[in-house]
C-alpha cells in the first residue's frame, strides 16, 4: 500500500513524460490530476485504516535489496509521517490545480511534479536511513529543474543556490548517517536497529550537529536560510507551494525522526540551545518579513519564523509540545500553500507583487474580492488567530514548552505578534485601500483558479474548529516519542550508574 | 418551556453564527441580483430569535444557582479543553443585553447604511461579534475567553475597515487590530503561565484555587499583570486606549455595539479573574492606577475633542476605567452594574448622536449647533442617555456609581474623591457635547435637519426610553439598595458632583456668556487634550519606531551579511575556478612538475609518522 504511494506517481511521471507529442498540455494536466486524486484517495484510505491506538510503525513492507550495504527496501508509517504523507498527496493536487492551464512544456512540468510526489512519499515512509537518503536526494533534481525552467527572472541564480545549499545539506546528512552506522558497528541502515544505539555522548553531539545543519538547511533555520527567499520567490506558484508546503517539512520530519529519534540523549542535552535557536529563528524571520516590499518574499520569510515554532516544540520534549510541533507541520503546510496560491493569483491577475503598487483588491466590483477574503483568512491563520488551524498547533507548542523554556516561549509569543504586524501590512496594502480605477482592469478569477484555495481554506477552518481530527493521528506517536526519550535517558543513566552500585 | 430554553441556552450564540454564514452567501454576484439588503434582514431575524430565546429563558434561571454544561472540544496529551457553559441569571441577563443591543444596532443599520453596498460583510461581522460576545459570557473558561477575544480582535479589524477605500479607515483598522493584539498576546502569555500554577482555566475552579493558593508573589504579580493586559486592551485602557479612537473610523451602527458592549467584554473577563488578581496586591494596585489614569485622562481628553464620536468614545474608556477601579478594589458587583448602566446609556448616546451625524453630514462638533428645536426626539434621547450615564438619581448610572463609591468609601477615601472628580468631569464633558450639538446658534450644516427614517429613530427612542426605565428593571431584579442601607452621605456627594459638572457645563456651553469656541488659557494644555496626550506620536516614536528600525536592520543584516557571505563564498569559488583554469597550459613540462610536487607532498605525508620518530624532528 505504501509502495503504491511511491511508485504510482513515478510511473505516472514516466507515462506523462514519454507520452506522444500530440498529447495536449490539458491532457497531461488531467492525467496528473488523476494520479494525484488517486494518491489522495489512497491517503484517505490509509488515514482510516490506521490503528489509532498503536504508536508503532504500521503498514510495514520489507524487501531485501543490497544486504551487504545494509540497504533494504523497508517502509512503514506512524503518527509522525502519516499526516505529512497525506499533506503531500493533497498539496501535489493543489499544486497541479494552481498551475496555469497553458503552461509551457506541460508534459515535463507535470511529470516532474509527480516525480516529487513519489520521492517525498518515499522519504516519509522509508524506514531505512540510506533509503531515506536516496529519496531525499531524488527530490533535488525535479525541484532544481522546476525552479530553473519555470521560474522568474532570476531563476538560474536561485536554482543554483538552492542546488548547492541542498547538496551541502545532503552531504551533512549522509555523513551523519554513515558515522552513525560505522561507529555503532551496525550491519544495517535499518531505522529500528539504529534506534537502540548506545554511542558515547560526545559522538552523539557531533552526529546530531551534522544532522541539525543538514536538516536545518532544508527547513530552513537561521542562518542557513538565504536560499529560501530567493528560491521561493523565483519559483512559480505551484513549485513554491511544494517547496514551502512539503520540502520544508522533509527537514522538520528529518529532525524529529532522525535527530530526536536516534539521539534522544544528545537531543535532550542540547534542547536548551535548540530552544534559543528556535526563538532566534522566529524573531529573525518575523523581523525580516516586516521589512519586505514584495508580498511573495514576505510570505517566504514568514515561513522561516513558523519553522522556528516546530523546533521549539521539539526542543521542549513534552508530549504536548511534540504533538503541537507535528500539528504545526501540517498546519503550516496548509497555510503556506494557501498563501502562495493566493499570492500567485494576485500576481497573475494584477501583474505585480510590489506592496507599494498593490491596492484595494477587496473592492467588490473591480477588485478580486474572493481572493482578498481568502487572503485575509490565510494571513490570519498564519498569524495564529483562533478558530483557524495555525492557532491550536501553536498553542499546543507554547503550552507544552512554557514550563521548560518560559523565556523562549514568551519570545515565540512575541513572534506571533510580529507575524500579525507584517500580515496586517500585507493586507492593508493589498486588500484594503482605494483601487485605482484607471488601471484596474483585472482579468476575472475563474472558479477553477479558486478551487485550490477553497479546498485549503475549508481544511484550515475545519481543522481549526475541530482540531481533534488533526491531533488524533499524531497523539500516540507523539507521546511515545517523548516517552522513548525519557526512558532512553533513564537507561543510559542506569548503565552509567551500574558500576557505582557494584 | 422556559427551563428547556434555559438548558439549551448555549444555542444562543448559534443563531447569530447561522446568520453570519447566511450573510456571507451574499457574494457580489448575488448582491447584484437581489440588492444588498436581504443579507441584513436575515441577520436581524436570527438576532431577534436569539433575543427571544434569552428573554424566555431568563425566568427559569432568575434567582437560581448557576448550572454548568460541558462541551468537549479537544483532549490531547494531558491537556483537556472542554468548553464549560455557565447558565446563571447573570449570564442569561448578559445575553439579553448583548442580543438586545445587537438587534437595536442592526435595525439602526438598516436606516443608517441605507445607501451602502457592503451589507453582507457588515452584517456578517456584526453577527460575528454577537456570536462571540454571547459565547464569551456563557463560557466559564479563561482559555476559551482568550480565544473568543482574539477572534473579536480580528472582527474589529474587519469591521473598522469596512469602508476600506478611505486611507484613514485603513490605518485606523490597522492600529485597532495591532493595539488589541498586543493586549491579547499578553493575555495569551498569562493564559500559558497560569496553567502550570493552577492546572485549570475554568473561572470557577480558578477562584477556588485562588483561595488557598501559595504562589511566589513575584511570579503572581507578573502573571497577574499579563492577564490584566488583555482586558486593558479590550477596555481601551491607558496605554492601549488608542484603538477605540481609531475605531471611530468605522460605521456608526458598529460603534453602538462597540461603545456599549464590545468594550465591556474586557470588563467581563476582568471581573471573572478578580479572585486571581486578588492574589497579588501589586496587580490590584495596578488595576486601580490604570483605571484611575484612564478615567481621569479619558474625561479630560473627551472635553478637548471636536469629533462627536471621539468625544463620546473617550468617555467609554473613562467608564471602563471605573470598572478597573471597581475590580481593583474588589467591588465586582459594582463593576458589573457599571457595565450594565453604561452599556444602555452609551447605546442611547451613540444612537442619538449618529442620528444627528447622518443627516447633518458632519461629525465635527464645531459645525453643529442649535438643533434642539429641530430635533426634539433625538435631543430627548441624548439627554436620557447623558443623564443615565452620570450619577444622577434616579437613573441607572447613579446606582452603579453609588455601589462603587459605597464600596470604597471606608477603605479608600482617596478613590472616592477621585470618583467624584471623574463623575463631575464626565458630566461636564457630556453636557459640552449636548451644548455644542443642540444649543447655540444654527450653523450652515444644521440649517435643514429633520428627524430620520424610522429604522434610525425607533431604536434610538427605545434606547433612550430603556435608560429611563432601567431603575424599574433594576428594582425588579433587586439590584437597588434598600433605603435603610443606603449610604446617604456618599449619595449626596455624588449628586453634588454631578450637579456641579452639569451646571458648569451648561454655563459654559449652553449659556451665551462665554464666546465659542471655548479656549483654555494655555494653548499647550488644550492641545494636550485635543491630541490625546500625544499618545499616537508617543507610539510612533517608541514601539512602532523601534520595530521598524529593528526590522530594517534585520533585513539589511540578512541581505548584506548573511546572504552576502554566501554569495562571497560562491564568488570565491567561481574566481578560484576561473584562475585555476589557466593552469591548464597544455605544456608537458608543467604537468610533470605538478605531478612531481604532488608526489613529494604525498610521500612526505605518508611517511610523517616515520619522520616524526626521528630525533631530529621530534626533538628527543
Amino acid at each position: 500500500m505504501l509502495s503504491l504511494l511511491i511508485w504510482v506517481p513515478i510511473i505516472g511521471a514516466g507515462v506523462i513524460a514519454f507520452a506522444p507529442g500530440e498529447v495536449s498540455g490539458a491532457r497531461a494536466r488531467l492525467g496528473a490530476i488523476g494520479v494525484s486524486g488517486f494518491l489522495i484517495g489512497l491517503s484517505a484510505l490509509l488515514l482510516f485504516q490506521f490503528d489509532l491506538g498503536n504508536p508503532e510503525m504500521q503498514f510495514q513492507e520489507y524487501i531485501p535489496w543490497i544486504e551487504s550495504l545494509g540497504l533494504n527496501y523497508q517502509l512503514g508509517v506512524d503518527g509522525l509521517s502519516l499526516l505529512l504523507l497525506s499533506l503531500n498527496s493533497l498539496l501535489i493536487l493543489i499544486s497541479i490545480l494552481s498551475s496555469k492551464i497553458d503552461i509551457e512544456r506541460p508534459r515535463l512540468f507535470f511529470s516532474l511534479i509527480l516525480l516529487i510526489a513519489g520521492g517525498v512519499a518515499g522519504a516519509f515512509v522509508a524506514q531505512n536511513l540510506l533509503l531515506f537518503f536516496l529519496f531525499y536526494e531524488l527530490e533535488l533534481i525535479p525541484f532544481y529543474l522546476l525552479v530553473s525552467i519555470w521560474g522568474g527572472s532570476r531563476r538560474s541564480y536561485a536554482a543554483t543556490k538552492f542546488l548547492i545549499y541542498t547538496a551541502v545539506s545532503g552531504a551533512c546528512i549522509l555523513l551523519a548517517f554513515l558515522g552513525l552506522v560505522w561507529f555503532s558497528e551496525a550491519s544495517t541502515f535499518a531505522y529500528d536497529t539504529l534506534m537502540g544505539q548506545m554511542l558515547p555522548l560526545g559522538l552523539q553531539f557531533v552526529l546530531l550537529a551534522l544532522m541539525l545543519v543538514g536538516f536545518g538547511i532544508k527547513i530552513p533555520l537561521v542562518p542557513f536560510h538565504t536560499w529560501l527567499p530567493d528560491t521561493y520567490v523565483e519559483a512559480s506558484t505551484p513549485v513554491a507551494i511544494l517547496l514551502g508546503g512539503i520540502l520544508a517539512k522533509l527537514g522538520t520530519y528529518g529532525i524529529f525522526r532522525f535527530g530526536l529519534g536516534l539521539f534522544p540523549e544528545a537531543w535532550s542535552n542540547l534542547s536548551p540551545y535548540l530552544a534559543i535557536w528556535a526563538a532566534i529563528s522566529i524573531m529573525y524571520g518575523a523581523m525580516a518579513a516586516i521589512a519586505q516590499k514584495d508580498i511573495k518574499r514576505m510570505v517566504a520569510y514568514s515561513s522561516i519564523g513558523h519553522m522556528g515554532y516546530i523546533l521549539l516544540g521539539g526542543a521542549a520534549l513534552t508530549s504536548l509540545s511534540v504533538i503541537g510541533s507535528i500539528s504545526q507541520m501540517v498546519a503550516h503546510g496548509l497555510i503556506l500553500a494557501v498563501l502562495f496560491n493566493l499570492v500567485g493569483v494576485v500576481e497573475a491577475k494584477v501583474g505585480t507583487r510590489e506592496l507599494d503598487v498593490l491596492n484595494g483588491l477587496m473592492n467588490p466590483l473591480r477588485g478580486l474580492p474572493a481572493t482578498s477574503s481568502l487572503l485575509v483568512m490565510g494571513a490570519m491563520a498564519s498569524a495564529g488567530i483562533p478558530g483557524l488551524v495555525g492557532f491550536i498547533a501553536e498553542f499546543m507548542i507554547f503550552q507544552g514548552s512554557y514550563e521548560r523554556f518560559p523565556i523562549q516561549t514568551l519570545l515565540a509569543v512575541v513572534g506571533t505578534g510580529l507575524t500579525a504586524v507584517y500580515f496586517v501590512i500585507l493586507l492593508n496594502r493589498t486588500c484594503f485601500g482605494k483601487l485605482d480605477n484607471s488601471t484596474s482592469y483585472y482579468p476575472e478569477v475563474t472558479f477553477g483558479e479558486q478551487v485550490p484555495a477553497l479546498i485549503l481554506a475549508t481544511l484550515i477552518i475545519f481543522l481549526g474548529l475541530q482540531p481533534t481530527w488533526l491531533v488524533r493521528w499524531i497523539e500516540p506517536t507523539g507521546t511515545a516519542m517523548v516517552a522513548a526519550v525519557s526512558t532512553e535517558s533513564a537507561a543510559q543513566v542506569a548503565t552509567l550508574s551500574v558500576p557505582v552500585v557494584e | 418551556m422556559n427551563s428547556f430554553l434555559a438548558e439549551t441556552i448555549w444555542f444562543v450564540p448559534i443563531y447569530p453564527l447561522v446568520g453570519m454564514l447566511l450573510s456571507t452567501l451574499w457574494f457580489p454576484s448575488i448582491t447584484r441580483r437581489t440588492g444588498p439588503r436581504p443579507a441584513g434582514y436575515v441577520n436581524a431575524i436570527t438576532t431577534f430569535l436569539a433575543l427571544v430565546h434569552s428573554l424566555l429563558a431568563f425566568p427559569a434561571v432568575a434567582g437560581q444557582a448557576a448550572t454548568f454544561k460541558f462541551i468537549p472540544w479537544l483532549q490531547v496529551a494531558d491537556l483537556d479543553l472542554t468548553f464549560p457553559v455557565m447558565i446563571s441569571s447573570l449570564t442569561v441577563g448578559a445575553l439579553i443585553l448583548i442580543t438586545g443591543m445587537n438587534l437595536a444596532a442592526q435595525i439602526y443599520a438598516v436606516g443608517y447604511m441605507e445607501m451602502d453596498w457592503g451589507w453582507a460583510r457588515f452584517y456578517a461581522l456584526l453577527a460575528m461579534f454577537e456570536a462571540g460576545m454571547c459565547a464569551l459570557v456563557l463560557c466559564d473558561s479563561l482559555f476559551f475567553s482568550y480565544m473568543i477575544l482574539e477572534v473579536l480582535t480580528l472582527g474589529t479589524y474587519l469591521l473598522v475597515g469596512l469602508w476600506l477605500n478611505q486611507p484613514l479607515v485603513v490605518t485606523g483598522a490597522r492600529d485597532a487590530f495591532l493595539t488589541k493584539r498586543v493586549g491579547d498576546l499578553f493575555l495569551l502569555m498569562g493564559v500559558l503561565a497560569i496553567y502550570p500554577l493552577a492546572h485549570t482555566w475554568n473561572f470557577t475552579e480558578l477562584a477556588t484555587w485562588a483561595q488557598t493558593a501559595q504562589v511566589d508573589p513575584n511570579v503572581m504579580a507578573l502573571v497577574g499583570l499579563a492577564l490584566l493586559a488583555g482586558p486593558m486592551g479590550k477596555c481601551a485602557q491607558f496605554p492601549l486606549h488608542l484603538w477605540l479612537d481609531e475605531a471611530m473610523e468605522g460605521p456608526f451602527p458598529s460603534t453602538i455595539l462597540r461603545n456599549s458592549v464590545v468594550v465591556a467584554t474586557g470588563a467581563w473577563v476582568l471581573v471573572k479573574m478578580e479572585p486571581v488578581f486578588a492574589l497579588s496586591s501589586t496587580v490590584m494596585a495596578t488595576a486601580i492606577a490604570i483605571g484611575a489614569i484612564t478615567a481621569l485622562g479619558g474625561t479630560l481628553i473627551s472635553m478637548g475633542q471636536i469629533d462627536v464620536k471621539r468625544a463620546i468614545s473617550y468617555l467609554v474608556s473613562a467608564y471602563m476605567g471605573l470598572t478597573f477601579i471597581a475590580v481593583g478594589t474588589g467591588n465586582n458587583d459594582a463593576a458589573l452594574l457599571i457595565v450594565l448602566t453604561h452599556a444602555l446609556a452609551m447605546g442611547a448616546l451613540v444612537m442619538s448622536s449618529g442620528s444627528i451625524v447622518l443627516n447633518n453630514i458632519t461629525q465635527d462638533l464645531t459645525q453643529l449647533g442649535g438643533l434642539w428645536n429641530k430635533r426634539p426626539v433625538t435631543g430627548l434621547s441624548f439627554v436620557a442617555g447623558a443623564l443615565g450615564l452620570i450619577a444622577l438619581p434616579p437613573l441607572g448610572g447613579f446606582w452603579s456609581m453609588l455601589a462603587l463609591a459605597d464600596g470604597v468609601w471606608q477603605s479608600r477615601p482617596v478613590v472616592l474623591g477621585l470618583l467624584l472628580v471623574i463623575n463631575a468631569f464626565a458630566a461636564f464633558a457630556i453636557t459640552r457635547v449636548f451644548g455644542l450639538i443642540f444649543a447655540g446658534e444654527t450653523n450652515p450644516m444644521t440649517l435643514r435637519s429633520p428627524e430620520n427614517l424610522w429604522p434610525v429613530t425607533v431604536p434610538m427612542v427605545f434606547g433612550g426610553a430603556f435608560v429611563l426605565h432601567l431603575p424599574l428593571v433594576m428594582q425588579s431584579l433587586s439590584l437597588l439598595p434598600d433605603w435603610a442601607t443606603l449610604n446617604k452621605d456618599v449619595a449626596l456627594l455624588l449628586i453634588w458632583s454631578s450637579i456641579f459638572g452639569l451646571s458648569l457645563g451648561a454655563v459654559v456651553y449652553i449659556g451665551t456668556f462665554i464666546t465659542k469656541p471655548v479656549t483654555l488659557p494655555s494653548k499647550a494644555l488644550q492641545d494636550l487634550f485635543a491630541y490625546d496626550f500625544y499618545t499616537p506620536r508617543l507610539y510612533r516614536s517608541s514601539v512602532v519606531g523601534s520595530v521598524d528600525i529593528v526590522s530594517r536592520v534585520t533585513d539589511w543584516f540578512d541581505r548584506y551579511l548573511v546572504d552576502g557571505f554566501v554569495n562571497l563564498v560562491g564568488l570565491a569559488s567561481i574566481f578560484g575556478g576561473e584562475t585555476l583554469k589557466y593552469s591548464t597550459t597544455g605544456k608537458t613540462q608543467f604537468y610533470v612538475l605538478t605531478i612531481a610536487v604532488g608526489l613529494v607532498l604525498i610521500v612526505l605525508l605518508m611517511s610523517w609518522s616515520f619522520l616524526a620518530d626521528l630525533s631530529l624532528v621530534s626533538g628527543n
